[in-house]
Parts: structure tokens; sequence; C-alpha cells
């Protein structure tokens, strides 16, 4: 389980990876939203180019991005077969039955597969070439003005920074511990929903008591490095809008008045 | 630079009728810019919460403490108190921040509001004092101990602190880290002139200070310069601390009659001291003043008696002696060509044991060393069936390992509770397995319930009798039986937790560190409990560790792992012929084996009676007294 990567930062320096991160979240918000518009498959062909240019700039190997399809591949089949069989539609090209398969039915299930890889393609884009800790900061910028209105943007960054950095450590000691009390005798996978959630007790108990006790470290440390809140704080990689970030900027307009242009294909 | 008066310390009571914890008693204490100081004393003994005056983590009940003139109980202090003195803590893991190693050492100038520009030139700077500069854009999880323990100490120096502040920094780590650690804190010492505070258990760190500082009960005891404290070896026992190995023995060598300072404090000065007195003795007039092996300086002085003990040279052999226990019983774990891969088949694919051919005899007490990673820990779960073998077979007295208990089950099954009918828990119960701090798995109400949780879950008769015997067997009362496992020590909660395994009655008791991360006090109470238990019930144990002294102390048998293969297995004494390659496969070796002396001598004591003995045997050949050697010692 210490293989488990959250984010799955792919760690060079690409002048995607130098994008500003508020520009790539809201780029990645932008495409996903655009995507919706798509009505014709030429709008999907103007996105995969789009998507493949910019892998080929991100220098992040094709098939990093492509592992992340991997976690919805059921999903993908499941709904592609449901819409397969159940649309319903005037060309009839196969019938079993009440199971048929229509021409619209075939199209339909295409479009929508590529429309969910698509998206996943695009969104993996985002967690491989912006590491965690930017990507927190890029929300925290983005929710700044919600500081106006009550919202500890700061805090919630920092909580998310550590959840991410200790993700591993805790999944680490999950496995730690289950093999213990497997060693005693304890068994998490049979019986009924009752006697199932009680024999969680025995790695649910240690599991809290550590991670109390780290947290409560970790605050000591945190204080021992001057840490109070966002007060006068400075970043090392502050983010500044850059000429290239402007440059995305336009690339993604352009990317939108194309896929605009497919629907009056 | 830090000065405190009468300083006394007070932990809050918590509940009534508790009264307040004194943890500091009118401690004073003058530091001066640019001193190393170590800092030592068992746990209890108030040095962690003198440590954590020294950045006003805390502030004193009573008395005055100020880090360059700045009183730390006034908060408008605070802030350049902590980056004056920087602090590092002793678990690796909760004190980075970040999820990049690089971020991480930002995050103090960050919080200092240093710009942007002036804080990438600090990491910089930073990673390259502790040597992490090739690993800024790594994620924390995926760095050895002694990495993240640099990674936390870069962290502070990117703050600039003129005082750096260490808390067991070395504890949680093996020998390569601690070795790490201790190179970069000596190396920062030396070379820029910042203020060292170490706080340890390791006397061989603490012998690399400029000045020692011992603490007993919440106040100071001693506070010298290393070499006069540690030739205060018989306070020192008493203390509970111990003196480093090569100190005792000179210390032991005093005892007996010779002439050696009691003071030395690295091997290099007791080879010189030492071929001192045997050149004077013996009048080898012929040998250099190079610092040269005892051995090869002996061996003319008794060559004979070395073949005598038929030891000297023999290799350890490489694979597992075919050894039968007395009763010509089969081994009790025996393993056939066992090899393990990790997610075999994807990118994570990771071979961790490669053909590893053991056996385990009935009343062995065996260690496994190896450093981290050398496969040690993935072939102890092996043991008791949690991991099971990609290819080979573990057999025990002859039958296999699991479908021996299958078999069973299979023919009593109706009868049986559904966990004694499952054949991995007749492998746990057979093989009692306790994991590297085990007092983290303890879970419920009380001391008894918890270590009646293995019987109890495996079925076994008599829960009662065994969990009473077990706790007896690791020495605690019925005074403990209703306390809550939370509220006990460190070291008691160890012990719960051994008992916790024990209390399933198993054939082979497998240890893994089991002294790891406690004070030398609790490392010996430890020690001695498993000793005594082995002797007792003639359990066999099966002892991992990183350490050469613990497994020396303790084994009858060590096994030597590298690269997920055992590479040497014998007696002790046959293993610590070989220190160079011990040292090249990253384990510590006790001190005494790197003064080349004979097999079979890897104890301080009978490193001393063999010393004695040949330097007596060489000064009556040469017919020199002891007298006139130290008179003559004196002019050299």
């Amino acid at each position: 389980m210490s293989k488990i990567t959250i984010g799955q930062f792919y760690p060079i320096n690409s002048p995607v990876h130098r994008l500003d991160p508020r520009v790539k979240i809201l780029g990645t918000i932008f495409y996903i939203t655009v995507l919706l518009f798509v009505n014709h498959f030429a709008g999907y062909i103007v996105a995969a180019v789009f998507i493949a240019l910019v892998t080929a700039i991100s220098r992040v190997p094709p098939a990093l991005i492509f592992r992340g399809l991997r976690a919805i591949i059921f999903i993908l089949i499941f709904a592609s077969l449901i819409n397969l069989f159940f649309t319903r539609g005037e060309h009839v090209l196969f019938a079993f039955g009440f199971i048929s398969i229509t021409l619209e039915g075939v199209v339909f299930a295409v479009q929508m597969i590529c429309r969910l890889v698509l998206l996943i393609l695009g969104s993996s884009i985002l967690t491989l070439t912006t590491s965690p800790i930017r990507l927190t900061d890029g929300i925290e910028a983005l929710l700044r003005p919600l500081k106006y209105v009550g919202v500890p943007s700061h805090d919630i960054a920092m909580m998310m920074t550590i959840a991410l950095r200790f993700i591993p450590t805790l999944a680490d000691e999950m496995e730690k511990i289950t093999k213990a009390q497997k060693a005693r005798g304890a068994q998490f996978d049979n019986g009924g929903l009752i006697s199932r959630a009680k024999s969680l007790v025995p790695l649910l108990v240690p599991l809290f008591v550590s991670a109390f006790k780290r947290a409560d470290e970790l605050a000591t440390a945190m204080e021992a490095r001057c840490y109070r809140g966002d007060i006068g704080r400075t970043k090392m990689k502050s983010s500044r809008i850059k000429r290239s970030d402007v440059f995305a900027m336009l690339i993604m307009l352009a990317f939108f008045f194309a896929i605009f242009a497919t629907r009056y294909l | 630079m830090i000065k405190s008066e009468n300083l006394n310390f007070e932990y809050a009571a918590f509940g009534e009728g508790e009264r307040p914890a004194k943890a500091l008693r009118d401690i004073n204490l003058r530091i001066n810019e640019g001193e190393f100081v170590a800092i030592l004393g068992h746990n209890g003994s108030g040095k962690s919460t003198l440590a954590r005056h020294f950045n006003a983590l805390l502030a004193p009940t009573g008395g005055t403490f100020r880090v360059r003139g700045l009183d730390t109980r006034d908060s408008a202090n605070t802030w350049e108190i902590r980056q004056t003195a920087g602090m590092v803590f002793q678990n690796p893991d909760n004190q980075i921040i970040a999820t990049i190693v690089e971020e991480d050492i930002a995050f103090g100038p960050e919080n200092l509001g240093v710009p942007p520009d002036e804080i990438r030139r600090r990491v910089d700077e930073a990673l390259a004092a502790v040597k992490m500069t090739a690993y800024a854009d790594f994620p924390p999880h995926n760095l050895s101990g002694g990495q993240k323990q640099r990674v936390a100490i870069a962290g502070v120096l990117a703050m600039r602190p003129a005082c750096i502040v260490l808390d067991e920094p070395s504890a949680m780590l093996d020998p390569s880290g601690r070795r790490e650690v201790m190179e970069t804190i000596t190396r920062l010492s030396r070379e820029s002139g910042i203020t060292v505070i170490l706080i340890t258990h390791f006397m061989e760190e603490a012998a690399r200070a400029d000045r020692v500082i011992v603490m007993d009960a919440g106040q100071i005891v001693m506070d010298d310069a290393p070499r006069k404290i540690f030739s205060r070896v018989d306070e020192m026992n008493a203390l509970g601390l111990g003196v480093p190995q090569i100190t005792e023995l000179a210390f032991e060598l005093k005892k007996r009659g010779l002439d050696v300072r009691g003071d030395v404090l690295t091997i290099a000065e007791f080879m010189s001291e030492f071929s001192r007195i045997l050149r004077v003795s013996s009048e080898f007039g012929v040998h250099s003043s190079e610092i040269s092996p005892i051995s090869s300086e002996l061996a003319q002085a008794g060559e004979e008696s070395h073949c005598e003990e038929g030891l000297s040279g023999r290799p350890p052999q490489e694979n597992a002696p075919e050894k039968q226990t007395p009763g010509g019983q089969a081994p009790v774990l025996e393993l056939k060509g066992v090899s393990h891969t990790y997610s075999p088949g994807s990118v994570f694919e990771k071979s961790a044991l490669r053909d590893i051919n053991l056996a385990i005899n009935e009343g062995e007490i065996v260690a496994i060393i190896g450093h981290t990673g050398s496969g040690k820990s993935t072939l102890i779960q092996h043991f008791n069936a949690l991991l099971r073998p990609t290819s080979g077979e573990i057999l025990t007295r002859g039958e296999p390992l699991l479908s021996a208990a299958a078999s069973k089950k299979r023919k009593r099954r109706k009868k049986m509770p559904p966990s004694e009918a499952n054949p991995t828990n007749q492998a746990y119960a057979h093989v009692g397995l306790v994991f590297q701090y085990p007092e983290h798995q303890l879970f419920e109400v009380t001391v008894y319930k918890d270590v009646a949780f293995g019987p109890t879950r495996m079925g076994l008769s008599d829960v009662d009798s065994r969990t009473v015997a077990a706790l007896e067997s690791v020495g605690l009362g019925p005074e403990f039986y209703e306390k809550s496992p939370f509220e006990l020590s460190g070291g008691e909660k160890r012990r719960a937790a051994i008992a916790g395994v024990l209390a399933m009655t198993p054939d082979v008791l497998v240890l893994d560190e089991p002294a790891a991360g406690l004070d030398p006090r609790g490392r010996r109470e430890i020690f001695a409990q498993i000793k005594k238990m082995h002797e007792e019930s003639g359990i066999t144990v099966v002892i991992v560790s990183h350490s050469m002294d613990d497994a020396a102390a303790l084994a009858e048998r060590i096994i030597v792992m590298n690269e997920g293969e055992i590479v040497a297995d014998g007696t002790p004494s046959e293993i610590f012929t070989r220190g160079d390659f011990l040292t090249e496969i990253g384990l510590d070796v006790p001190q005494i084996s790197d003064l080349g002396l004979p097999a079979g001598i890897f104890t301080v004591d009978a490193a001393a009676d063999y010393i004695a003995k040949r330097a007596a045997e060489s000064g009556e050949t040469c017919g020199n007294s002891h007298s006139s050697s130290a008179t003559k010692g004196e002019g050299l």
C-alpha cells in the first residue's frame, strides 16, 4: 500500500508544469464544460487533438495519462453497454427478445465513451503536471475572494496539504496494524454487518490513537517552525500570471471557438 | 546564547487529586555560541521538557530562561526565539508538512514572511548543507528515515537559526540512517559554527559533542566534557545510561590493573593507547607508530593460543547448517527454497526474498539481522503465514505450515468455532509475531482484555490462565490488569503488547526490533525479560534487529540478511569475524569488533580478559613489569 499515489504528480519541468495552477484549474473546468457542448464527432476529434497536443508539450508519458482510465474502466463498459442495449431508435441493427441494438444506441454509446475518456484524460493532465501542493495553492488562491465572506481559504488549503501528506503514512500504518491484529486472530472479512463493524474496532482504535498522536506532534513541529496561520506569510513559489499563462488562456479560447464551430457542421 | 537561572517547570495536573508533575528542578545552564552540547538522560529525566524550553514551546513555571537575552515567558518574543533556536523532533514522519521535499523546507521561511527569491536561495542552501539536493522534488514518503530527518534539519536551517535543538533525532532510525544524521550534525557544528544541542540515548553520539550534560529526575547531575563524563563509568551505569563500548573496555582494562587511560572515546584513541602499553611492556620496538589492528601486535605475543581457540579466520558458513535438534526432531520451523515477490507482474514488482533455506530448531534463540529493506520483515511474516511464499514451502516439525492445519480443519470443521477452524489462525498461534512498536496495536479498555483478545479470537481454551501467565512472564502483575493500556509507560505498553502475543502460547516467538525507541535502561529490561522467558519456558525465540549489540547480547545464532538473501548464518563469534563485510552491507558492528581482536571476542568482558591476559603474558616473557611500562609510557 506504500505504492499509493495521490494526485500522481509526474515531476518534470515542462511548459505545462510551469503554468500557474490557477490557470490550469480554471482551464480544466473550462475544458470539461466545453466538452459538454460537443454534439458532433468532429468536436471530439478537436478535443482529442487538443489533449494530444497538451500531452506532447507536458512531456508526461501518454501511458501515465491513460492509466487514469483504469479506475473508470468498469463504469465505462457498464454505461456503454446500457446505452448500447437500451437506447431506442429507428435503425434496429440487431434484436433478440427485449434486447435490441440500434444505430442511435451505438452512436450514443461511442459518444459517451469519447466524452468520458476525454474528460478523464483532461483532468489527469491537471493532476500529473501540478504537484498536490501547487494544486492546493491554486485552490487557495481561487477561494481567496471568499475569505471576505468568512471562508477560511488558507486553513482549508493547509488542511488539504496535510491530508495529502499523511494519506500514504496512515495507509502504511493501517496495513501494519491490520497485520498485527490478524496475527492475533482478528478477522475483518466475514460475518454479518454488525460483526464486521465490530471487528474493525481493533483496527480503528489504534489507528485513531496514532493519528491523534501524529496530529499533536505535527502541530508542535509546525509551531516550532513559526507557523501562525496566514499572518505575514509568503510563498516560495508565488503564483504570478506570466506571459505563458496568458498564452495558455488564449489557446483555451481558441479551443473553445473550434469546438463551438463544430456544432454548426 | 542560552542562559537559564533556577529554571523550574511543572506540568499542570489533569484530573482532580493529581498533583502537578514537576519535570524540571532548579536548572542553571549556560550554553555559549557555537557549542555542540549533548544532553543525556533516561526517559522521564526531563531532557525533552528542557529541550522544549529552548524554543519557547514551553515556558518556565519558575525561574528564567533566556535565548540570546530574550525571555521565553514573554509571548512577544516567541517568534523571534523560535527563529533563533530551531527544533528537530524524534519522529521523522510527524514533522514534515508538505508533500514535496523543497516545499517542506520552504515552510519555515514562508511562515516568517521571507521574500520568495530569498526563500528559494535559502532552500537551495539548506538542501546542499544536508546533501539532499538530488531529492528536492521527492515526496517525503518515498525517502528513508535518515533522509527524512535530514530534510527536517534542512527545514530548520532554512530559517537561519543560531541554534538547532535535536530531540532524539536518530531514535527511530536504522544504523545507516543514524550515521547519515550524525554526520550531518557534526558537519554543521564544525563548518557553520551553529550551536547544536543534541538529545540522545546513544553514548557514541554524545561522545562527539564538545560538552555533555547528564540529567536525572529533572535535574542536571553532570555537566562536563565527554571525556570527563564517560570516565565516570560507575556513575553512568548507576544512572542507567552506560558509556561508549570502547570507553567501557578501557575502564575494564584499568580495573584489571593495566595502565590505560580511562577516558578514551574513539577507536583510534584506544588503538594508540593500547599499542603504547603493549609496545612498552613487551618492547616491540620494531612496529611503526601507525595505528594498526591489535591482533597483528597481539598475534606475535600469543600466536599459538590463537590456534588453540580454533576460531580465528574461520569464515561463517554461507548456508544454513543442517543442524539436528538433540532429540532428532524435525525443526520447529523450516523454509525450503522460499522466494517472495511483491505485486508480481505489475510495474511495482519487487523481489523481496530469494531462495531462502533455513531451519530453526526447537528451543533456539536466533537473531536475524539486516539493514532496512534487506527482506527480514518479509521473511518473518512468512513464519506465521501472514505472507505466502511465491515459491518454495514452509514446514513446521516436518509438516507444511498451512496444510497441516487445513487437514485438521476438514476433519473437525463442524465442531469448531470459525476462528479456530481457520488454518491461518493456527499458523498465527503456532508462531507468535510481535511487530515493531507493538504498543501501537493496543486497543482494549483494559490491559487484561487486550491480552486476552488473541486467545479469545483463536478460540483457545483456558483463556484466563493463558492471559495471566502471559502477563506474568512479561512482569506485569495483577495491579495492571484493570488499567487502560493507554495509561502505561512506554516500556510497560510494549510488554503488555508482547504479552498479547504470548497469551496465544506460541511455539515460536518472533520479535521485530523489540527494543526500538527505548532508552538504554528499557532496552536492557526488555532483553533481560526475553532471556528469562526463554530460559524458563524453553520457547524458541527469533529476534529481528538492526543492532549487532542486541544480537550479540542475546542470541546463540545469528542469521544475516542482505538483498533478500541469507548471506551468513552462524554463531555470534563466527559472524563477528566479518566486521568489514557487515559494515559494507549497512550494519552497525559493535565497536569491539573494529579492534581486530581474534574471533570469538565480541563483548567488553571477553575483550578485556583477552587483552589483559595477552598483555600480562607478553609482559612476563620480556620480563617487564607494568610499573616500568607506566613510567616509560609517560615519556612516549
